[in-house]
């Protein structure tokens, strides 16, 4: 007996297509491909409805500090979570065939040898595992005293101090690029006022590939994608 | 991303920050189930303080072999609602208002089902980008692959593969995670 094509019974599982006479008859008879079906069924059925899940509100720091007091735990420094949280939405709206053609000048990728960050960080919880660095130099129309460091942390997210950034009506936001094929990059988040950010790399970011770090002027135009004004930049280093 | 495995490994040797981690990546799933169980935001806020204390002092009780983090953290969160909702029927000695409690506007809603829709959806949300697209636009925009490939511009095939593995991967997950939960058999997962 001949079992139906996993990728047909997908589609039927998505009520994308309608059963054949013969598929209807395959299945009446065959207990693993009824299986198969009712558990693929199950599961798109689980899927279409987890839309509103994906963008939870984190849970208040407050309950965080009761649950660090009482598992008896030393205080960590706070991580600024909600608005990391906040910002998967927009860029999850992004389409991805969307992304921006950088402009010419903001597209020559200036070479920033990455360094051993030292001096801020080294009062920083010691437990943080990092797994690649970069140091932000200003680009050539930005005030020289700019710059920052970048921190890859091995739980996936990115920490990155700046300092002297240029005054914005807008906001400033970061950037992963391939430094290979500049129209490629990744958005991880805005900066918010203070000078230091942690903020997740989207599961199966490629940092060997988007490793140039990218901090841009975003004006408020609703327009989600790269200004091409970029600020800072450097390479990420191991 | 660092692994469940990873995770589960600092945090059995004891690792403060893992549970920090843990409660970034997770408190949001732990809380929505909460408040889906008791119907209120006080209960459940308690309720996910004490799952997360529970997590950190039970540590050496996690396995990854047997279930993912979120998975574990949920049933923890389960049975921490059900005693308080047990409890406060003692105290009440009005079991309806329990029942009540239990299903609060839909029948239906049973903390499995809550569980399958919280770790269905951290598990699109660990898929490869492309993979995790084309799903999303399969079930939430409800476009068929044809669609799904005119406007990703990914060809029909890509888009056939990435649905098919996609599909493949949140059943994995929804199967493991179940069978931990006890609300399903853990029954050998075919493969696609």
């Amino acid at each position: 007996m001949r079992h139906l094509d996993p990728d047909r019974l997908v589609l039927l599982a998505l009520s994308e297509e309608q059963q054949e006479w013969s598929e209807s008859d395959h299945l009446r008879q065959c207990a693993a491909c009824r299986h198969e079906m009712g558990a693929l069924r199950d599961v798109a059925d689980i899927g279409s409805q987890v839309q509103d899940l994906r963008d939870l509100p984190p849970p208040p720091e407050h309950l965080w500090r009761a649950i660090e007091a009482d598992a008896g735990l030393r205080p960590q420094p706070v991580t600024p979570v909600a608005p990391v949280i906040e910002l998967t939405a927009p860029r999850r709206a992004r389409p991805r065939w969307l992304v921006p053609v950088l402009s010419a000048a903001a597209a020559a990728v200036v070479a920033v040898a990455g360094t051993i960050a030292v001096g801020r960080f080294a009062d920083r919880a010691p437990a943080e595992r990092v797994t690649a660095r970069a140091t932000l130099a200003p680009l050539a129309a930005v005030p020289a005293t700019a710059g920052g460091d970048v921190r890859v942390l091995a739980d996936g997210k990115v920490r990155i101090d700046v300092r002297n950034l240029p005054l914005t009506t807008g906001f400033h936001e970061v950037w992963l690029i391939d430094p290979d094929d500049t129209t490629k990059m990744v958005a991880l988040g805005n900066l918010p006022a203070r000078d230091d950010a942690v903020l997740p790399v989207p599961p199966g970011t490629d940092l060997n590939l988007y490793r140039l770090v990218d901090v841009s002027d975003e004006p408020h135009d609703g327009d989600a994608t790269h200004s091409g004004r970029s600020l800072l930049r450097g390479t990420l280093t191991y | 991303m660092s692994s469940d495995d990873e995770l589960a490994e600092r945090l059995r040797a004891g690792d403060e920050t893992a549970l920090r981690a843990a409660y970034d990546r997770h408190g949001a799933a732990v809380l929505y189930l909460a408040q889906r169980l008791l119907g209120n935001r006080a209960d459940a806020e308690d309720v996910t303080q004490v799952t997360f204390v529970a997590a950190w002092t039970g540590r050496d009780g996690f396995d990854p072999q047997r279930g993912s983090m979120l998975g574990w953290l949920l049933g923890i969160a389960r049975r921490k609602a059900v005693d308080r909702l047990r409890s406060a029927a003692r105290e009440d000695r009005v079991t309806e208002t329990v029942r009540a409690q239990l299903a609060p506007s839909e029948e239906a809603e049973t903390p499995e089902k809550v569980v399958d829709r919280l770790v269905v959806a951290d598990e699109l949300s660990r898929l490869p980008e492309e993979q995790r697209r084309t799903l999303e636009l399969a079930f939430f925009d409800d476009l068929t692959h044809p669609q799904i490939a005119a406007v990703t511009g990914l060809p029909l095939g890509t888009v056939k593969s990435h649905i098919r593995r996609g599909m493949a991967n949140l059943r994995r997950r929804w199967e493991v995670d179940g069978a931990a939960f006890g609300s399903r058999s853990a029954g050998a997962t075919r493969a696609l």
